[in-house]
């Protein structure tokens, strides 16, 4: 596997000039009522996808922007869509 | 001298209708939890559900390193307790096991990791593990091939010494387990693949499989870097683990050089000499989620980079195979180990991260004696998933082990 | 020795070019060209080592290397594959595994004793007494392996690393390979070709036949075409060719890595390649099937190419009287080929019962060579060289003695798969072919050639082109790169490319599976493991039906050579065999158990394809560490340096590592630490404040200029990850530090902490533009005083105060009055390129008072006198920031902020079974516990972060991290040490800081 990631700024490279950020899980969740059970699923649980993924990458090694990618966890590729690969 | 060749673990058979307890995945943990279930607890109406073959997973990809100098006391006792049972399974199973024990270096490449590794050797020292504290020069004269000057990315400190560990052969467990289980009963079914767990009333009530259904009342999922995907796709329990891709390699044969593993957590980086001659090599993982099991180009030349350095004199050797498996990692380094708590009669033992082998026959016990009571054996409280939204992180490793923007 | 056959136009050795090399320690000569392994089979070498586990005699099989047969020691380095080593003056070169020598090996009895080992019987074996197995498994140890290897060994040789970038990688450089660089380079593109051997040409090389030159304009002989093609391929200035380059690994996104063997003009030995392409062509073309018979693998049985090569590459015959069993054209070609070179062909035996070429046929007549139909060899005889075979009808019910020297086996051919495998192309095995070949391939990867069962040659070469063509069209595809007039030409050339090779003949039906009518006890599918057919069936009768399975227990295809012997025979071995023998599946009604011996199923490939040097994996990498601007003074100072993280440090400044002397000169007077690898940032813009608010636990808004805010990051765990300090420069501007390892991290964490909220700043990391002195002790101001104009009297600048000024109106300050080390104390940082000035003012300036440098360490031991905590020392990262005390920090009232690590922190806040951090210090005068000692009673309660004997204040002290019930002062701590066999020393606990309570002497 050799992956490249596409950085919305900097084009296609090699996948080593990335940090990975995590599953999307969207915004943190709001504060009031917030119980201890849905701010552990925020920070830690993840839905361990063997497929596509909507994911947080940074450019660590590059323009430092943070951004989503779709990616094939089975194929560790890059892909288009949630639907691509499927 | 060795008899007519029958099948190991038994001859091929129908799937039954129905199970006292269905185990999810043929690796290491569910074979020694099948094993323990039937010897100590007299459950023999077991079925193992493995969609490619036993050892497929984890259990046959690990350089198949034991030891028990972990960081914590809730992890130390665990792992004494499973190396320990190496030689009593060989003599049980009737199968050798090839426990190698060569003890463990574990190399330290600065100040701070010296005191780290003191923490660690008092813990096991505490918990009557033995486990020392090296200069440079100590370890040297214990592995000659080291490289202790000065002039490498990180020199060499010192190192721990933690003579009980060693190494096991891996297939031989998933076989000997195997032998052993299917000899009191259990059925191993392999090229059978688990697509759903049923259950009513927040019980657990039957497994649907590709040769159809099983009735059953306790489902236990131990699949190894599967088990959070299947986990999650089929009761909906998300859990804090990251399947990552680690890979490991070999080099071509030769006599022996290493008598001991050696491992270096700043070059991220082991080595230990096989029966069979090879260097086997690894700990590299890529730190992001993967289910690939493809190795990569950097990592192979990153393996060569720190070798060069610490055991020089490898350089005259050759890579001849790199191969790769999944560690599901938690975020403080130890497992989940888990049950009757979200949904009655399902239970969990994953999360193993790069540990899973080390650890396989102990959690096999301790798993089977929960499943057959119902209750937590205290060994394996700790391990219970609400530890994360209490708070409560083991502290198996000093730092969090995440996959999100680094901290 | 054997005379050469010197005039061949084929040969790629010169004769004349002679070269001597040690072999066991006697001279030896060969000649320029020749590999280790032809140089000593010239010299009348045939036994070249001994096997693994039975210890039997190999010798020549393939001249590939694709097994452990001929990996000998060569100067120091063992396991280096003869055949793919050129010979070279003054090459040292010895045998492997052999107790005595491979002629006569003192172990060569255990290949009696196979009965002793079947199958898996490591694992029945010498565990019962368990006392037999410790001693069982050092002779097991002193066994296995090949070469040896001294543990001072030093690699010697050169050893480079590049990674070009192409638009087409080429992988094999025969006729398919070759037409596809061509027509790809022709496009325009910029084009590697990668060849394992160090010329061109494929299996064209070596070949004169021309029986099908009518499809060629020119009438000429093969290896003439492949020279024509390989002199355009060299010379077209869009290709770069690789020779003498094994391409290793290949990988998703058209990555491929390699490495190449330097020749004489070259300046390494070995150089990897790793190249990122936008597409790739797979030619890597075939090898041969070993033929499965008894003793298969003695010296004298070869195969094919082997012996075909030998004589037309090398000019070597490789025996007087031969015996062919084949399954190929090329094995009736090579019959004829060697008989006019002057080998006698005593026959050829053929397993096809059709399918052959006519002209060769006729060719075989005229040369009266007895052809045998439907024969194989059953039984190769001679102890340590073959003197005879057995043949057989394939239904074993005849069966014939031939004499012969030279036993040439070939059972058919197998595709080079692994480079399209290991870019994840799924196999399926193809009954025409009787090959593995690709069902669905990587994306932007094209297969050519022989690879694909092709084996007219103008099929192969038109192959190669077309694939040539795809790939060039994958780069023209890509985005903004060419016109869409360009693409459709190149699509329309493709489409009468591929019309034109329908009219070709398409892929050869492939031989057969067949095994001689034998019981297999010394018929080895793999050579480097030992492994037998009889071992194979032993291994499917305990129910191992998976080859993949079956490899691991026998161990077939994990030595050496890996799957280059094996490969194909397993697989198709084993499903001959499942489906034959039924008792492998009792009843049932599953078909997913019933289609386990249906079809053959591959092994898999792994990298690397070819064993790689560790030296050349790792190429030229060299150390890179980063330094402060002042390394070079610290370093004529006497500093000690540590590496820290990605810095070099200096940690001591003298050989006492307790520091008593740079302590001391703190205390008492005034010291300077270089304390430029602190992480610096300057963030400003609209949004700038709102962003310090998410991130620090503080309320930020209440940063007054002028003064220090000290306050702290969390993660969202309540956890702490960072500490330091935030000036206001301006409205929504400010200079910030983080802690030397957070450097690196910071600007993606507030990013990441921000990414939804679209807010409006700048954030610039500072950290090796600017540099830090910290000059601290009671003299510290006396000492700053001297070198600027500035009022920095304690009421102008006092303590946790900020202030800008410029030095000899020149070097701008920003100076921070903190006291990390308890003293007096100033911070100042200043553009790294000012550094050397000031440091030498600061110590020109501090000689009245004897100012003293300071190291890491010292500054480590002052601030835990103090009790200001170090991250990652007094913290784990399970530490939150009420463990450490530091709730003082955190502001509850910003809640708009949505700061990291508030949520988990008031959910935590009222739990008390939390560790807290406490000051302890040593019972009667004891020594300080060691770091990382235990707090214990009858469980572990704690550790100890930093302890140390401290000179100020005469005692023994530290701080620990402890469960809250021993977090009182006054409780009495035991400690467990490391080799403290259960003594255990006792501690109490105390308040914290341990000096200068009161802060007076920091503040004033």
């Amino acid at each position: 596997m050799s992956l490249t990631i596409t950085c919305p700024i900097c084009g296609k490279r090699d996948g080593y000039e990335f940090r990975f950020g995590g599953e999307d899980k969207g915004p943190r969740p709001e504060e009031d009522g917030l119980t201890p059970q849905r701010w552990c699923e925020y920070v830690h649980l993840n839905e361990c996808v063997a497929g596509v993924q909507k994911e947080w990458w940074v450019h660590k090694d590059g323009c430092g922007s943070w951004f989503t990618i779709h990616r094939d966890s089975v194929m560790n590729v890059e892909v288009a869509t949630l639907e691509a690969h499927k | 001298m060795f008899g007519k060749y029958k099948p190991l673990w038994g001859e091929k058979t129908q799937l039954k209708s129905s199970y006292d307890v269905v185990i999810i995945g043929g690796g290491l943990h569910s074979l020694a939890t099948a094993y323990f279930l039937a010897k100590e607890h007299g459950i023999t109406d077991v079925a193992i559900i493995e969609k490619n073959y036993i050892g497929f997973g984890g259990a046959g990809r690990n350089t198949a390193i034991v030891r028990a100098n972990q960081r914590t006391q809730y992890n130390v006792p665990l792992y004494k307790e499973a190396l320990d049972l190496w030689p009593v399974l060989t003599k049980e199973l009737d199968y050798n096991l090839m426990f190698n024990n060569c003890g463990n270096l574990n190399l330290m490449h600065s100040e701070a990791a010296m005191k780290a590794a003191r923490m660690t050797i008092a813990t096991a020292q505490f918990h009557g593990v033995e486990s020392h504290l090296l200069d440079a020069k100590e370890a040297k004269e214990l592995v000659p091939a080291l490289n202790i000057s000065e002039d490498i990315t990180f020199p060499i400190h010192g190192a721990m010494f933690h003579p009980p560990g060693g190494i096991v052969r891996h297939d031989a467990v998933v076989w000997g387990l195997a032998k052993g289980a299917s000899k009191y009963g259990v059925q191993i079914h392999q090229q059978t693949e688990a697509t759903a767990v049923n259950t009513k009333n927040g019980k657990i009530v039957s497994v649907e499989t590709s040769r159809g259904t099983i009735n059953t009342s306790k489902v236990l999922i131990s699949a190894g870097g599967y088990s959070a995907s299947l986990i999650y796709g089929m009761l909906g329990i998300k859990l804090p683990i990251s399947v990552l891709t680690i890979q490991a390699m070999v080099t071509q044969p030769l006599k022996p050089l290493l008598n001991h593993v050696v491992s270096s957590g700043a070059y991220h980086c082991y080595a230990n000499q096989t029966l069979k001659g090879e260097i086997a090599t690894g700990a590299h993982m890529d730190q992001w989620p993967n289910y690939t099991t493809q190795t990569t180009a950097h990592y192979i030349k990153h393996q060569a980079e720190a070798l060069s350095e610490f055991l020089p004199c490898l350089r005259g050797l050759r890579f001849m195979r790199i191969w790769s498996g999944l560690a599901d990692m938690t975020p403080d380094m130890a497992p989940i180990l888990d049950g009757n708590d979200q949904i009655k009669g399902f239970f969990m033992n994953c999360g193993w991260g790069y540990f899973g082998f080390k650890s396989c026959t102990v959690s096999g016990k301790y798993m089977a004696e929960f499943i057959a009571k119902g209750e937590a054996p205290d060994m394996i409280k700790p391990f219970n998933l609400r530890r994360y939204e209490q708070h409560k992180l083991m502290g198996e490793t000093a730092e969090l082990v995440t996959y999100t923007p680094n901290n | 020795m054997i005379t050469r056959i010197n005039q061949l136009p084929t040969l790629r050795v010169d004769p004349a070019n002679k070269v001597v090399f040690d072999y066991k320690g006697k001279d030896y000569v060969g000649v320029k060209g020749d590999t280790v392994a032809t140089a000593l089979y010239h010299n009348g070498v045939r036994i070249f080592g001994r096997s693994l586990k039975y210890h039997r005699p190999r010798g020549l099989y393939s001249l590939d290397g694709e097994c452990s047969n001929t990996c000998m020691e060569i100067d120091g380095i063992p396991n280096v594959r003869t055949e793919n080593t050129l010979v070279k003056q003054g090459m040292k070169v010895k045998e492997q595994n052999v107790k005595g020598s491979a002629e006569n090996d003192m172990m060569g009895f255990i290949d009696k004793l196979d009965w002793m080992m079947p199958a898996g019987f490591y694992y029945k074996t010498m565990h019962k007494p368990a006392s037999i197995w410790p001693i069982a498994m050092k002779q097991i140890r002193k066994a296995a392996g090949l070469g040896v290897l001294s543990p001072d060994f030093e690699m010697p040789g050169k050893f480079d690393q590049i990674f070009p970038s192409a638009d087409v990688v080429v992988i094999g450089g025969g006729p398919a390979g070759m037409n596809a660089a061509l027509a790809a380079a022709d496009k325009g593109l910029r084009v590697i070709i990668m060849e394992s051997r160090p010329w061109l040409g494929g299996f064209f090389d070596y070949r004169t036949f021309d029986y099908k030159d009518a499809q060629y304009k020119n009438s000429k002989p093969l290896y003439s075409r492949a020279r024509e093609l390989a002199s355009k391929v060299e010379s077209h200035a869009n290709i770069r060719v690789f020779k003498h380059t094994s391409v290793v690994g290949t990988y998703t996104n058209n990555l491929v890595t390699g490495f190449q063997i330097g020749g004489d003009n070259d300046k390494f030995n070995e150089r990897y390649i790793e190249i990122r392409a936008k597409s790739v062509v797979v030619a890597a073309g075939c090898i041969e099937r070993p033929l499965l018979f008894e003793n298969n693998e003695r010296p004298g049985v070869m195969q094919v190419a082997c012996a075909h090569r030998l004589a037309r590459t090398y000019g070597i015959l490789a025996g007087e009287k031969a015996v062919f069993s084949v399954g190929h054209d090329l094995g009736l070609e090579a019959a004829v080929d060697l008989f006019d070179l002057g080998m006698k062909i005593i026959c050829v035996a053929d397993v096809r019962e059709d399918g052959q070429n006519p002209y060769l046929m006729i060719e075989l007549a005229k040369r009266n060579i007895p052809y045998l139909k439907g024969w194989v060899a059953s039984e190769a005889h001679g102890s340590k060289r073959v003197n005879k075979v057995t043949m057989t009808t394939l239904d074993g019910t005849i069966s014939r003695d031939f004499e012969c020297d030279l036993v040439v086996a070939s059972a058919g051919l197998t595709p080079i798969n692994g480079h399209l495998t290991l870019a994840h192309a799924k196999l399926r095995y193809d009954s025409h072919t009787n090959f593995f070949v690709a069902d669905t391939m990587p994306e932007k990867t094209h297969a050519a050639g022989r690879m694909l069962g092709l084996e007219d040659s103008l099929s192969i070469e038109v192959s190669g082109k077309l694939a040539g063509l795809n790939a060039a069209l994958d780069c023209k595809l890509m985005p903004q790169s060419y016109g869409n007039t360009e693409v459709d030409a190149l699509k329309s050339e493709i489409e009468s490319f591929t019309a034109q090779s329908k009219e070709l003949p398409g892929p050869a039906r492939g031989s057969k599976f067949v095994t001689a009518p034998v019981k297999g006890r010394k018929t080895f599918i793999c050579f480097d493991e030992d492994t037998t057919i009889k071992n194979i069936k032993q291994t499917i009768d305990m129910g191992f039906d998976v080859p993949e399975l079956i490899k691991r227990f026998t161990s077939a295809g994990t030595g050496p050579g890996q799957g280059g012997i094996p490969g194909h025979n397993l697989p198709l071995y084993v499903a001959k065999y499942t489906a034959a023998s039924s008792k492998c599946f009792s009843s049932s009604s599953s078909s997913s158990i019933q289609s386990l011996g249906a079809t053959p199923k591959p092994t898999n490939v792994r990298p690397p394809l070819v064993p790689t040097l560790i030296a050349t994996y790792s190429g030229s990498k060299h150390i890179m560490m980063k330094r402060t601007p002042m390394d070079e003074m610290q370093r004529a100072d006497g500093g000690v340096f540590r590496k820290i993280g990605v810095w070099e440090r200096a940690r001591y400044f003298s050989d006492d590592f307790s520091c008593k002397k740079e302590i001391e000169n703190v205390r008492n007077n005034v010291g300077m630490l270089d304390g430029s690898t602190l992480g610096k940032f300057r963030i400003h813009g609209p949004d700038a404040l709102k962003v310090l608010q998410r991130v620090y636990v503080s309320d930020m808004s209440k940063v007054k200029t002028g003064r220090v805010k000290y306050s702290a990051m969390c993660n969202d765990d309540g956890c702490v990850i960072d500490d330091g300090v935030v000036v206001k420069l301006a409205e929504n501007d400010y200079y910030f530090t983080t802690s030397t390892a957070r450097a690196g991290a910071t600007i993606e964490w507030l990013r990441y902490h921000t990414r939804f909220d679209g807010w409006d700043f700048y954030v610039v990391n500072l950290t090796d533009s600017m540099g830090v002195i910290n000059l601290s002790g009671p003299n510290a101001r006396k000492v700053l005083q001297k070198i600027t104009s500035e009022d920095v009297s304690n009421s102008a600048f006092p303590f946790s105060g900020y202030k800008e000024f410029i030095i000899k109106d020149t070097i701008p300050v920003k100076a921070m009055r903190l006291g990390f080390v308890g003293e007096l104390s100033y911070e100042l940082h200043v553009p790294s390129s000012y550094m050397v000035s000031l440091w030498n003012m600061v110590k020109d300036a501090g000689k009245e008072f004897n100012i003293q440098n300071f190291g890491v360490e010292a500054q480590n031991v002052l601030r835990m006198e103090k009790c200001h905590i170090i991250l990652g020392q007094e913290s784990e990262q399970r530490t939150n920031l009420l463990d450490l005390g530091l709730g003082f920090l955190w502001d509850r009232t910003k809640k708009d902020a949505k700061t990291i690590g508030a949520v988990a922190l008031r959910q935590a806040e009222n739990d008390p079974t939390r560790f807290r951090l406490v000051g302890f210090e040593m019972e009667n005068n004891g020594r300080a516990a060691r770091d990382g000692a235990l707090i214990v009673d009858d469980k572990v309660r704690g550790y100890v972060c930093t302890a140390r004997d401290s000179f100020t204040l005469n005692k023994a002290v530290g701080m620990a991290l402890v469960e809250s019930h021993l977090a009182k002062v006054g409780t009495r701590i035991q400690i467990f040490e490391d080799e403290c066999k259960g003594e255990l020393i006792y501690g109490t606990v105390v308040p914290m800081p341990f000096y200068d309570p009161d802060g007076k002497r920091m503040k004033s």
